[in-house]
Formats: structure tokens, sequence, C-alpha cells
């Protein structure tokens, strides 16, 4: 799809004959051309002679799984990466931004997939900054109060001026970002991912903002991998893989399926378009012999009943059987990751009672994992892997004290690297080596040994929390894989996903939790927009 | 009674300025997210500086020398801190070691094992007005340095809520992300303040051998460096609040000192040793009662990486 | 299948200290595996090269300040003879003393500079800084100088309660930052050096200076504290000439003990897990609280010993002031030595060495704690390691790598400071 490069004096011949001659496309009419562009981390190519054209007014979506390059690409154009190779014009104008505040004097807005808000500023403060109105020298806080308000007024946005960003919404933070491009005169709004932490509603919202833009003569580019949400909004779809463009097609001319396969094989029709498939669309094998392992009526091998823990978890009842795969569907923030935590023992329950292998009373991690309780935590790097520890280093936490990896208060270091290796034989670890620090290990080789590790205490209940986040494709696949042998296996198995798709695709039974409270438990094959209403438990935010 | 509070009220005064520049310094550092527990030793190259110059050249010139010999330590810890991302407090350790042995060394080198030979210290002004009445007596009589010392920390204010740099500075404190997104370059922002700290601490340091005192003298600052580290914790990191406990801090000093030379018998039941140690006792419980909510600012401590998305 | 990597984000809050252990950078991750002496060597590179280059601008200065380069080279020679012996004079005349009363100088300061980097070393990798081992010291060596001086023991028992009475002291001490920032999220590098000014100012100028005060016996003014029995003093190892005594041998039996204990053991791996990523500990069922709570009482009491081998090896009171920053010093010493057991003991023998050696140098008009600035510019050197590795991973070849292997970043990685992320308050 790359446009050949002209030179450009050979353009600037052309030109004036070009505008004579109906049909043909007007330079000026191309808002953006990013032509060419590579840039290059260290050894991993990020962009790969990629070229885009983005025409004023459109909508557009740049789609492509983890890793391809599209946020790359967007801050290219922000103006936040300098790309190694490569022009951009931007109305026919050769530009080299140096920095964001170059882009943003030319009209370039980004949203970016986390809020670059300052918490404890107000919303007209965190607008302003950088662009701060002043009087004698001062700021003039009434000013800037009076122009953010016209600004939201003009777009229609309700925001209070005067609000600290720590007491809004997620989905009133994500505004006050799209005001901050749109106050100081976006033209080309960029967003990153906006839907990750919204509701179904609040994103159907979002577009209807976006398309109000777009109707005004601005042009939106939004970054997504979530194809249904990007057939429904964008003109055009350009999709990117491993660091190149692969495809520009209007949408209307293609369909989910035929996305997918460009994506993975960046062709249409290839044999791993259906590894997207089968995480993607349909639900994932064995329902049957799933339930006639739940049906035979197992004692939960974890009931909550009313535990309320921190300000967020106001009241959750639920349970797990052995055998199968409950899901926990809702909008980050509703107290689903204080509920793992209450679950792994991380965060003390404070009321309610918790039921885990049948026993009640206190627990913490050591005690949760004394029961047979492995985690999966959401973010491994933080919660799960010490970097630069050495990969059997990492494989003994949780189980450091017992053989194999202890001989009484000594560590058993033979002991330790014979298990790590072969965990990392059946787990295909690479590169396969007990004594790399975990930290050098790719993402999906990270959570291959963080699953290894956890699964080989044989739990009784696994709780993964966001268990693909920030994996590609076929690390996703695997997990999920991995989630239903161990169901089959007759563990239980919590999964809290922020991924509405993912938690319909895997799980036996879903429970949706709003400000704290379990409100609905729905089993598979539920409506997704029946969940997404649930999981906004209707109280309505601007 | 009343003469006693005016001696103390002038104590103070005369021992507060090196506190609550250095204070502030911190503040302005710590506030745009820099740890800068290297004010001690930018003190100390300061008051050397100071001493030092003042021997040739007119004192307030001095000052001048004292003030750049303490931004110039800083320029260390911020390059180390900004442009490399080291261990903050490391490096601010650091400095005060080398401060230490450094000033000691050319101290002996240059001129004699106690201390650099007496200057002409700053001017002291008398204002018209006060020289009659009883206690605020007290407040006339001091150096420039004083004055100025009262006036600063609600010109700091001023800065840090009231305009766009200092909007942008407290941004970068707690979250530079936001801040680089905006455009604006966080190490620019932060190296400045590191300088800037270090050019008051430098101040602060020039205040104790130009006006407190009239030498360098080996031990200078002799622990106030930290002691404006308890200051701006006690205060909450802000301007005002450090200005507050500067000033009970050099209270604290001046009633010690001055039990000690008209009033010995108090010392005999209450220790000079528990007076010195009044200060950090009285901020380790503040700390310990206050809970969780500090007011350091969020990114404090934390090297930004623009790179790490 | 290499799978595509987009760059990495960085763990943004893991608390790891940025001198843990053997830790090579992130462009060498696409190098074949090299051994592990190879890992080792190539790790303490930064903190040697920090000492060269300190030494030879440290040279340098001299020279400036006196005019002379060969002066200021004569200066160093004199301060290794100063710590290692006058070789010279001890082949002219073979007076073994020549060569025991440098080491013995070497060798008690040493002791003293290895018990403090070891308490902030054993700090440092629980993911604590222990600023406050100079307080510490002082309350250990106080200790020691009071039990020294009252009880009445037979020898050898009475030198090893006083040492374990200071390690209690030092060690008691510490656990008040350590309650206050489990407890209250009072960060330790606050509260470490309030506790520091508050013992020296208690101790220094109260007890030594008043209850503690030495009695005087007619014109005699002594400073410091009574002195302590001869039951309860260390022993010296040589000659009567050398002033070398048992500390040092406690000093290098610690070294050893801390090692087995921070990698042998299991308590050590998870004190040093927990140091590395306390969330990830704490997830893994570690008992990052008492680990932590643990490992500071073990500092503590280590600095406590570095006060009481002050008091009874040397000084055998509690003089006026303990003179010379050992508590900050052991910062020093425990960085330049990677926060390893065995790398601290070096360090503290190099500095030892160097600054036994100071007093001569005063023979040629350099001042005595010369060497201090040698140890606060090695100190800043350290500071800034990845500038080292920077500067080092520029020259080498590097050889094409699969993309699997290398997280991307092309500036240095972030380093967070050890848990002053939340300075002053809870995260």
């Amino acid at each position: 799809m790359a446009h050949p490069a002209s030179p450009a004096s050979a353009r600037a011949a052309i030109t004036p004959f070009v505008a004579v001659i109906p049909g043909i496309e007007l330079e000026s009419a191309r808002l953006i051309q990013l032509s060419h562009i590579t840039k290059v981390f260290g050894k991993v190519v990020a962009l790969d002679d990629v070229s885009l054209d983005i025409q004023q007014g459109e909508m557009l979506a740049l789609v492509g799984e983890n890793g391809a390059g599209k946020s790359s690409l967007m801050n290219v154009l922000y103006g936040l990466y300098h790309p190694d190779q490569g022009e951009l014009r931007i109305k026919g104008e050769r530009v080299r931004l140096r920095g964001p505040k170059d882009a943003i004097a030319r009209g370039i807005g980004m949203v970016h997939q986390h809020f670059m808000l300052v918490p404890t500023l107000t919303v007209a403060e965190n607008v302003v900054l950088g662009r701060e109105p002043t009087r004698r020298g001062l700021l003039d806080l009434a000013r800037a109060q009076r122009e953010v308000e016209a600004t939201c007024q003009r777009f229609g946005f309700q925001l209070d001026a005067t609000a600290r960003i720590s007491e809004l919404t997620v989905g009133s933070q994500q505004k006050v970002e799209i005001v901050k491009a749109l106050h100081r005169g976006a033209e080309v709004l960029i967003l990153d991912e906006p839907t990750a932490v919204l509701t179904p509603q609040e994103a159907d919202e979002l577009f209807r903002v976006a398309r109000g833009l777009a109707a005004e003569g601005k042009t939106v580019v939004l970054i997504s991998h979530k194809l249904k949400e990007v057939l429904a909004f964008a003109q055009r779809i350009c999709v990117m893989r491993r660091g190149k463009m692969v495809a520009s097609v209007a949408s209307k001319d293609t369909d989910a399926r035929r996305l997918a396969d460009l994506m993975i094989c960046g062709e249409e029709g290839g044999a791993g378009a259906r590894t997207l498939q089968a995480t993607v669309e349909a639900p994932t094998a064995a329902p049957v012999e799933a339930a006639a392992t739940v049906a035979a009526g197992a004692e939960p091998i974890l009931r909550l009943d009313g535990v309320c823990a921190g300000p967020k978890l106001t009241g959750a009842t639920l349970e797990v059987r052995p055998g199968e795969i409950v899901g926990i569907a809702g909008v980050d923030g509703n107290g689903q990751r204080e509920l793992a935590e209450v679950v792994t023992g991380l965060r003390p329950a404070e009321r309610g009672e918790l039921r885990l292998a049948g026993k009640a009373g206190k627990l913490d991690p050591h005690e949760a994992r004394h029961r047979g309780v492995s985690h999966v935590p959401e973010d491994r790097l933080l919660h799960a892997i010490v970097g630069p520890m050495r990969v059997d280093e990492n494989v003994s936490l949780g189980r450091q004290q017992q053989p194999p990896f202890a001989k009484g208060p000594w560590i058993d270091f033979t002991g330790r690297r014979e298990r790590t290796e072969a965990l990392e034989e059946a787990y295909d670890v690479r590169p396969r080596d007990p004594s790399v620090p975990c930290g050098r290990l790719s993402g999906g080789n990270q959570q291959k040994v963080v699953f290894a590790r956890e699964l080989d205490a044989h739990p009784r209940l696994l709780v993964a929390v966001q268990p693909t986040r920030g994996l590609d494709i076929a690390a996703v696949a695997a997990v999920r894989r991995r989630l239903v042998e161990e169901k089959a296996r007759g563990t239980g198995v919590l999964l809290v996903s922020l991924d509405l798709e993912e938690v319909l695709a895997l799980s036996d039974r879903i429970y949706v939790m709003f400000e704290g409270k379990v409100v609905g438990e729905r089993p598979r094959g539920a409506d997704e927009r029946e969940l997404g209403a649930l999981m906004l438990g209707g109280a309505a935010h601007g | 009674m009343i003469q006693v509070l005016e001696a103390l009220l002038f104590s103070t005064l005369e021992y507060a300025p090196a506190l609550i520049f250095a204070s502030l310094g911190a503040v302005l550092s710590e506030r745009s997210g820099v740890v800068n527990i290297g004010v001690e030793g930018m003190m100390r190259v300061g008051a050397f500086a100071a001493a030092v110059a003042a021997l040739a050249v007119p004192t307030p010139v001095g000052v001048l020398a004292g003030m750049a010999a303490g931004a110039g330590l800083a320029a260390v810890h911020a390059y180390l801190c900004v442009k490399w991302r080291s261990d903050q407090v490391v490096s601010g350790m650091a400095l005060n070691l080398v401060a230490l042995a450094g000033m000691t060394f050319l101290l002996e080198s240059l001129y004699s094992p106690t201390g650099t030979p007496s200057i002409e210290q700053l001017h002291r002004w008398t204002i018209p007005g006060l020289a009659s009445v009883p206690l605020l007596r007290g407040l006339s009589g001091h150096s420039a340095m004083t004055y100025l010392a009262l006036a600063a920390p609600f010109g700091f204010h001023l800065f840090l809520w009231r305009t766009a740099a200092g909007l942008r500075l407290r941004s970068a404190g707690e979250k530079p992300a936001a801040v680089a997104t905006m455009g604006i370059s966080v190490s620019l922002l932060r190296t400045l303040a590191v300088l800037g700290s270090g050019t008051l601490a430098g101040l602060g340091g020039a205040a104790l051998s130009t006006s407190t005192l009239d030498r360098f003298e080996h031990h200078m600052p002799s622990g106030l460096g930290f002691m404006a580290v308890a200051a701006i914790v006690f205060g909450r990191w802000t301007p005002l609040g450090a200005f507050g406990a500067a000033l009970f801090f050099a209270a604290g000093n001046a009633l010690r000192i001055g039990l000690a030379s008209s009033a010995p018998e108090v010392l005999e039941v209450i220790p000079q040793g528990f007076l010195l140690a009044l200060p950090y006792v009285l901020t380790l419980l503040l700390l310990s009662t206050r809970q969780r909510q500090s007011g350091a600012p969020a990114a404090l401590g934390t090297a930004y990486d623009p790179e790490a998305r | 299948m290499a799978e595509p990597d987009r760059p990495r984000p960085q763990a943004a809050a893991s608390a790891s200290p940025g001198f843990s252990g053997a830790e090579p950078t992130a462009a060498e991750a696409a190098e074949a595996p090299r051994s592990r002496l190879a890992e080792a060597v190539w790790a303490s590179l930064p903190s040697a090269l920090s000492v060269a280059l300190s030494l030879l601008i440290c040279l340098l200065m001299i020279a400036i300040t006196k005019g002379s380069l060969s002066l200021a080279g004569n200066a160093y020679l004199e301060m290794l003879r100063g710590g290692l012996g006058d070789l010279e004079t001890f082949g002219e005349t073979g007076a073994w003393t020549q060569l025991t009363r440098p080491w013995g100088e070497a060798a008690t300061k040493a002791a003293i500079l290895t018990f403090t980097g070891l308490s902030v070393a054993v700090a440092y990798r629980a993911g604590l800084f222990n600023i406050g081992a100079q307080g510490q010291m002082t309350v250990g060596a106080i200790t020691a100088a009071v039990l020294g001086a009252k009880l009445s023991l037979p020898f050898g028992l009475h030198a090893a309660v006083c040492v374990l009475g200071a390690a209690a002291a030092g060690g008691a001490y510490a656990v008040l930052p350590a309650v206050l920032k489990l407890r209250r999220g009072v960060h330790e590098v606050i509260s470490t050096i309030m506790l520091n000014w508050i013992a020296i100012s208690l101790v220094e100028n109260w007890l030594v200076v008043g209850p503690l005060r030495a009695t005087t016996t007619g014109n005699n003014s002594i400073s410091g504290t009574d002195q302590i029995l001869p039951t309860a003093v260390l022993p010296r190892l040589l000659s009567d000439g050398s002033r070398m005594h048992f500390g040092f041998i406690l000093a290098l039996l610690a070294a050893v003990a801390t090692w087995v204990w921070l990698f042998r053991t299991r308590l050590g791996f998870e004190t040093r897990a927990m140091g590395q990523n306390a969330e990830a500990a704490r997830a893994a069922g570690i008992p990052s609280a008492r680990r932590a709570l643990q490992a500071m009482v073990l500092a503590g009491a280590l600095a406590g010993v570095a006060g009481s081998v002050l008091v009874q090896g040397t000084e055998m009171r509690f003089p006026a002031t303990l003179g010379a920053p050992y508590g900050f010093d052991g910062i020093a010493i425990a960085l330049i030595g990677e926060t390893h057991p065995l790398g601290v003991a070096a360090s503290a023998l190099l500095f030892g060495v160097l600054r036994a050696g100071g007093t001569r140098m005063q023979l040629l008009g350099v001042h005595k704690s010369f060497p201090e600035l040698i140890q606060g510019l090695a100190l800043l050197f350290v500071a800034g390691r990845l500038i080292w590795q920077w500067a080092l991973t520029r020259r080498r070849k590097r050889a094409p790598a699969p993309a699997a292997a290398a997280p991307p970043s092309s500036a240095p990685p972030a380093v967070s400071t050890p848990g002053a992320a939340a300075a002053g308050g809870g995260a």
C-alpha cells in the first residue's frame, strides 16, 4: 500500500498541472503524509519503512496486534519519537518535529492510553499546562477557567473546570484529555486505545463525540486492536504488522476475519487467522467436559459472602467450584483488583466471610498458598517477577522454603536448578537457561515462567488477573489454552479481566462487578450489551 | 521578660537566614521531583567560597561567589540525577562527603585548620522606627541576609503557586509524563530547580560565614543542611511551611545558646544535648503521627525516563 | 518463532536498588552468555574505575595546590607507607614494627569501616537505605563504654558481653526507623537522618559531658567517659608496637557470615528478593515486614559493633566525639563495594589502608583527612554508575542478536531510588 516516493521537486513541478485536471487528489487534501518512516530502538525495529497518508476530516483507524508499531507511528506524528529515516509532511510542507510542542503547534493532538494528567491539579490547570494565560507575570487562573469552560461548551463536554482530576471518573478524565488537545487548536486528534478503560456505553459516547468532531472537519485517528469497534467507527482502516504497514482498506470493504488475517499473517486467508478467530470469536473448546466436572455438585473451592476490603470492595458474594472458569467482568476500578487481592491474601478482608478450601479465617499470601491458591497477577514485572534475579530464583518464589528449593535453612542450588530446567522444557521457555536474569526474557516468556511456577504448585484455585496483557496473539492463545487445561484438570480458575471479549470467550460463568459489589451472574453465552449495562450499574457519568 | 524575648527574637533572626535559604532550596529541588540531601555540602562550599572571596572583593560580591559555588555543586547533582538518572540519595550523600573532605583539604592547604581569616561582615541595617520600640527592637540591626530571608519565602510561594513556571515545576514533581507530553522539557525544569536549590543553599552557607560569623569555620554548616531537610518535611514541602519550621528550629537554637550564656543553671536541668536534639525529635514525632499523607510530591525520587512508554 | 517485542515499559515502581549484585546493562543482552566470574568482574568495573579515577584526580589536586606533581606523588607514597608499611626502612633495619604498626592502623580503621559498610549494605539489600549507621554506632559505642567500665567480668567474657551489648543497642536503635516505616510509612532516609542527630546530640552533648563524664583525678581533665576495664579490651593481635586488635578478625568473620546469610540461606534469599521487588516478594508469601525489620536490626547491630570495636579496640572509652563520620563513610564503603559483603570488606580494607596513611601525609603538608576526599570522590563516581556502563559498552562490538532476547531501550533504564519514591510518606 506504500505510496511510491516521488522526489519533492517532481511534485512541485506537477502540482500546477494537477490542480487543473479533475478527479485527481490535490496535494493539500492530504493533510498528513508520513513517508518511509523507520524507527529502531536498540535491536528492535519498531517501524520499518512505513508510509501513511491521512486525509482531512477522515475517520481513520490504525490496527495491529501489540508491538505492531501503531503507537510508535503516532508517536512519530506527535513528535515524541524522532524517525531514524523518512519524512513527515503536514499540508504538503516538509516538517521536522522536535517534540510534542511542535506537533501541538501544528494542530496535532494526542490522547494517550495512560492519561497524562496531574492528579493534584484542577481540570483548568491541567488543560492550560504549557499554555498558561498570565496577567502581569502571574497565572491568571480565572481566565484559564473561563477559557476552558468555553472550549468545553463549544465541543459539547460537561466538565467542571475547577474539579480536581483525582475526583473525576475515568471517562471524565479522558474527556479532559480530549479537551486539552482541542483547547490547543488540534485539527488532528489521535486516540490511543481509548476504550481500554471504558464500558461499552462510555465507548459509544466517546465515538459519538469523535463523529461529531469529524463532522466539524477535524480528523480523528483511532489506534485500536478491537476490530468490532474499529469497523463500526472508521471509514478507513490501516493494518500494521511487525513494524510494517500491510494494508489500507475502506471499512465497508472488509470484515473482522479479513482484518485478523492481515494483522497476523500480513495477507488474507492465512492459517494464523484461525488463532485469532479461536480466541476472539467463538468460546474455547471442551464446554461439555467442563459442565460434567462442575455438575458433580462439587464443594466450592472459594466462597465469598459480602466481603468488603478497602474503599473499593464493598460487598462481593460469589463462588468458584473446582473444574470451572469463573470470569469477573467490570470496568477498571470497580473492585476487581481488590477482590483478587483478598482471595490471594494480599489484602485483608474487613467484613464478610471468605471460605477458601473449606476453611475461613485470616488470610495472607503465605496462608493462601498453603491452602492451594496460585496467583498469576496483573503486572508480572511488578508483582510476580524479580527482574534482576535469575529464572531459577524466580521459579522458587512462593515455595522457596520447601524442597526442592531449600534444604532446611539453606538454599538447595542443585534442586532448584533441576526443577527449573524441567519446567523450562515443559513450558518451552526461551532461552532455555535457568541462570539468565528473568527481566531479560520477553514478555511472553516471562508469563510462561510465572505460569510454570504457579501451576507447578498444583493449585486448587488459580487466580489469574489480566493474564494476557501485553502479550502478542500467539502468547495470548497459549495462555488461554493453559487456563482451559487447568480447568480440565479440576482446578478452579478465577479469571479477572478488563477485556470483556476474553471473559466471554473463556468463562463458564461470569460475575459482573460494579462499585465493589457483584451485581449480576450470567452463564456462558451471555449478551455483551447486557453485561455492559450491568457493568455500568445504572449510574450515568458525564 | 521583654528583654529576654527581645534577645531571643534577635538571636533567632541571626541564625535563621542560613536555615531558611537552605530549606527554600530543598523545597525547590524536591518539588520538581529531585531529592536533594546534598544541601549540607552545598552550604559548606557556599560558606567557604564566600569567606574566601570576601578576602579579596567586597563581601556582598563574596556572597555571590558563595551562591555560585553552591550552584556548581548542584550542577553535579543535576547532571548525575537528571541526565543519568542516578540514585538521588547516593548522589547527595556523595556530594556531602566530597564537600566535607574537600573544604577541609582546601582550608588546610590554603589557610589554617580552624578557619579562614576574618572578613568584613555584611553591613547591618537599623530600621529607624523600630530602634526605640522595646520588643520589636529585635527586628532591627540585622544584615540584608535576614531581611531577604524574611521576604524570600513569600516570593517562592508566589512563584510556585501563582506563576506558569511554578505550575510546570510542581507538575514535574507530581507527574512528569503530563508535562512532557505538553512539549515541556522535564529535564530542563528539574535541572533548573536543582541549580536553584544549590544557589540558595550556597546563599545559606554564605549567610553563615558573612553574617552570622565573619569567616569560614572548619565545621560549617555543622548539620544545618540536614536540619533544613527536617524543616521541609516538617513544612510539607511548601515554602511557607519550611519557613515556619526553619524559624521554629532557629528559635530553639537561639534559646539554647542564649541559655548557655545567660542562664546556665537551666541547662543543668535541661542539658544542651536535649535542646540540640529537639528539632529532630519534633520532626520525627510529627512524621510518626501524620497518617500517610505527608505532602511529598508524588514523583519525588523517581527519575524520569522519556523512552519508557 | 521469534516474538516481536514492542519497546518494553520499564517496571516503574520496582524497588530495585541500582547497585544490586552483578547486573549487566540492557545493551549486553544480546551477548553470548559469559561465565559467572567474568560477569562478576565486569560488574565490579565501575567501582574499580571510580576508585582509580578518584585517586588520580586527588593526586592532581595536591599537585595543583602545592605546585608540584612530584610532591603529590611523594605524598601518595607516604600514604601507602602509612597504611601498608615502610618497606624500605624495614628492609634496612629489619624492624617488624615498620610493617606491623601501619598494618595495625589500617586494620583498626578497616574493622570499623567494614562494620558500618556491612550495616549499610545489609539494609540496602533489603531495599532500605540506612543513613543511620552513625547514630547506631554512637549508641553502640556508648553502650560498650558503659558496660566496659561498670561491669566486672572475667577477661574475654567481659569483652564479648560489651560487644553483644553494643550490637543489641545498635539493633534496638535501628528498630525505630524500621517500625516507623512499616507502621507509618515514614521514609527511612529521613527518619535515620533525624535519629543520627538525636543520638549524637544526646550522647555527645549530654551523656558524655554529663552523667557519664569521666571522673577526673587531680589536674587531669580527660574528655569522654571513664576508661573501660582491661578485661573488656579487645586483645592485641600482633606485637605491642601495633594497634591491630581482635576487632579486625571480628570484622572479617562478620563479612563472611553476612555473605553466607545473604547468599546461601533461604532467609537471605527472601530478604534480597524483597529488596529488589517488595511487591513480588509479598505476593510470594514472603513476610516482608518481618524480613525488613530483621534486616534493619541486623544493620543496626553491625553498626553498633562498629562502635564497640572503636571503644574496645582503640579508644578504650567513649571519647568526646567519635571523630570521623564512620557511619556516613559506611555508605561510601558499601556502595563502592557493590553492597556485597565481600566487596565491602575489600573496599574497607582499601580505605583503611589509605586512611591510616593519611597521618603520614601531614609530613608533606597534606591534611590527614585527605583520604576521606578520595573516598568521597570515589562514591560520587560510583553514583554515576550508568555513565561507566555507557562508556564501557560503547566500545564493545555487538553481535547481531535475535529480537527476542533484547530489551530495546536506547537510553539508560530508569533507576528508582530504593524506597525514595515516596519520600516521607506512604506509597
